[in-house]
């Protein structure tokens, strides 16, 4: 059995807004094991990029507030760590690269100064070991002539080239978890493809997890070994990769999967959109905060929320047509 | 970068050029012009044009112009018209005066203003931040001159602890420690003056800063927030506020004329009221391009330093560099 690397728990984040708190991640309880990927998925808005500024404990820095629930990494709680000690954590032991390559590195600095930054904070080297370290990872993560691009600036590099700086930034210190929040999102497809295949080869070597943020259920089928489906706040579904493939169990999952363009269908076909959008976190409906957009919807989803509960092995959906006290566990397929 | 030092050398000729001939024409096509104020009043005919004649006011007025340009690049800045003083005599040392002034206030007020901006933008509407706005209302509200005398009552005539005015006291031309007892006065209040701007600058321009990705980049680096504000923030904050302190050199040389003549200071400004009404027209015409060379000058360092905080200038790109 995997050992777990990240466990979150019903953790809470809100904004500070009027006099009360709008919670734009609520109850929110994903694990990672060991050296695998797991694929946060939703629509835009759905808090996705909160919850990783949460496990990261930055997300204090973007005014937000972890209200309530714990967040351990490898046995160890955060939420109550100070920032002066989540310094010593982020960057070390965990690391995030973030969508937009360009302006995620400081253009003053050249970017070998900026990987060694990273090295120097964390290891106890010298200033000079830290520089060839440097260059080692911009090897690492495919760029060619890493000597001379170290002593360059962001601003004479490609999305592409800046997004594996990021990347080399993260992984200088050997973090165990990566956060990517859509790491790809802002690039060409061809340069998405590569910079997605770098994180798996770079994973496969060096054994770290990744959170693997996307809205893409493609990138999420080619990367994730467990995938969590987020939505206005709430995790709705949560199970093996393949498995939620192909045994979808909350509406809101198989809307996402019904808007993916087929590999091997016909090109014809019109894509499918889940009807509405996403609910202001001011105004949430009552009960299940999807059922407004759901085509199952009965009349409890407007009354109760329902809980995140098992559907199948390790695989759990927020869902009340998978109720057995209410006896009804007819699927309607649609 | 050698290519863009000289591009800038060169712009900064061409301005020059165009300084001094402004300079030349508007004097010359003031009603009354040279001539009039030149001569002597009640002079004979005959006699005024002997003395425009001596002073080449006869010529055609380009060639009085290639003259006057002419003795400009020898540094012959000309004669006063009343005892045909040479004008560098008496321009030269008011220019090393002025600058000994605006020098210290200036330095002074960045070394206040920039640390005290950026800790204001990390504790915003904190009580430091509130006595920083405090202080800005009293310095763009109060008149120079008035903040000065009120100085100089307080410290100079009623507790007697300063020097009332002048740059030295008599018997002690040239002591340092002199000069600094005479600076205090003139210095606080033009420091009052530049540190309301400044602050606020520094404090926009480091908000602005921290609300970049390459600042969250930083703390997901586990970089300490002092280090985060102080290192990555700082090095790109400032370089909208070199820009604008750049920008500001005119007004500063100009800032400086009340207070001069409040505190009796042997500088520029004071030198310029002084010529004004005596109307010694060269005096003022090289002030004016002592003025002009010191904000074009006073530009050039400030885009040298520029290049040399943010590396994207080097390549001649200096757009969006406060991305
Ligand atoms: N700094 C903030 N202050 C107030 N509200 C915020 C802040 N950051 C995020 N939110 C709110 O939290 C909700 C979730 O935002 P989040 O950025 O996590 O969405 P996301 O799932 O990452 O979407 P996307 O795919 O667009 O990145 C949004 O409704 C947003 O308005
Ligand atoms: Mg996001």
């Amino acid at each position: 059995m995997a050992e777990k690397l990240l466990e979150v728990r019903s953790l809470t984040t809100g904004f500070a807004a009027g006099q009360g708190l709008v919670k734009a991640a609520e109850g929110v309880t994903i694990s990672i094991d060991r050296g695998q990927t797991i694929c946060l998925v939703g629509e835009s808005g759905s808090g996705k990029s909160v919850t990783s500024l949460s496990i990261m404990r930055l997300v204090e820095f973007a005014g937000g507030m972890i209200s309530e629930g714990s967040i351990r990494l490898g046995g160890e709680e955060l939420t109550t760590k100070s920032q002066k000690e989540m310094s010593r954590i982020r960057g070390n032991k965990m690391a995030m690269i973030f969508q937009e390559p360009m302006s995620a590195l400081n253009p003053v600095f050249s970017v070998g100064e900026q990987i060694a930054e990273s090295i120097r904070l964390h290891q106890r080297t010298n200033a000079a070991e830290a520089r060839r370290r440097a260059v080692d990872m911009l090897r690492l993560v495919g760029i060619p002539d890493p000597h001379i691009r170290a002593k360059q600036y962001p601003h004479e590099l490609s999305g592409g080239m800046c997004q594996r700086v990021v990347i080399a930034i993260a992984l200088a210190c050997s973090p165990d978890l990566l956060i990517a929040d859509e790491p790809t999102t802002a690039l060409d497809v061809t340069v998405q493809a590569q910079i997605l295949d770098l994180l798996r080869s770079l994973q496969r070597d060096l054994g770290m997890s990744i959170l693997l943020i996307t809205h893409d259920m493609g990138v999420a089928a080619q990367m994730a070994d467990r995938i969590a489906v987020m939505y206005a706040g709430v995790i709705v579904e949560d199970g093996p990769a393949q498995d939620l493939f192909e045994h979808p169990a909350h509406p809101y999952t198989m809307g996402l999967l019904r808007s993916v363009p087929s590999m091997d269908g016909e090109r014809e076909e019109s894509l499918y959109t889940i009807p509405g959008t996403v609910p202001s976190l001011h105004q949430l409906p009552q009960g299940c905060r999807f059922h407004p957009r759901c085509q199952s919807a009965m009349a409890r989803c407007a009354v109760e929320s329902p809980p995140l509960e098992g559907v199948g092995p390790d695989h759990k959906t927020a869902c009340w047509l998978y109720d057995n006290s209410a006896g009804s566990k007819e699927v309607l397929s649609k | 970068m050698t290519e863009y030092l000289i591009r800038r050398l060169v712009q900064s000729a061409v301005v020059m050029f165009l300084i001094t001939v402004l300079t030349f024409g508007l004097i010359h096509s003031a009603p009354g012009g040279p001539t009039k104020v030149f001569l002597s009043p009640g002079l004979s005919q005959q006699a005024a044009k002997v003395q425009a004649e001596h002073l080449g006011l006869d010529r055609p007025i380009p060639e009085q112009y290639l003259k006057w340009v002419g003795g400009l690049l020898r540094g012959d800045l000309g004669y006063t018209f009343k005892n045909h003083l040479p004008v560098g005599d008496i321009l030269w040392p008011t220019v090393g005066h002025t600058m000994v002034l605006m020098g210290a206030a200036w330095l002074l007020s960045l070394l206040i203003a920039i640390p005290w901006g950026v800790y204001n933008s990390t504790k915003e509407y904190g009580w430091s931040d509130q006595t920083a706005s405090f202080i800005s209302y009293i310095g763009f509200a109060m008149p120079t001159f008035w903040f000065g005398i009120l100085l100089q009552e307080l410290f100079a005539l009623k507790l007697d602890w300063l020097p009332l005015s002048d740059m030295w006291s008599l018997d002690k031309e040239g002591q340092i420690g002199d000069l600094l007892l005479h600076l205090v006065l003139p210095v606080s209040v033009l420091t009052l003056g530049f540190l309301a701007g400044y602050v606020k600058y520094a404090r926009t321009s480091m908000l602005e800063v921290l609300q970049q990705d390459y600042i969250r980049t930083a703390r997901a680096k586990g970089i300490h927030e002092v280090r985060v504000v102080y290192r990555h923030g700082l090095r790109n904050a400032l370089i909208p506020i070199i820009t604008i302190i750049g920008l500001d050199l005119p007004i500063l040389v100009g800032g400086a004329t009340l207070t001069e003549n409040v505190f009796n200071w042997p500088g520029m400004g004071r030198l310029f009221v002084e010529m004004a009404l005596a109307r010694e027209y060269s005096v003022l015409m090289a002030i004016t391009l002592v003025t002009a060379f010191m904000v074009i000058l006073g530009n050039l360092i400030a885009d040298l330093l520029y290049a040399l905080v943010d590396p994207r200038v080097q390549l001649g790109r200096k757009g969006g560099s406060t991305a």
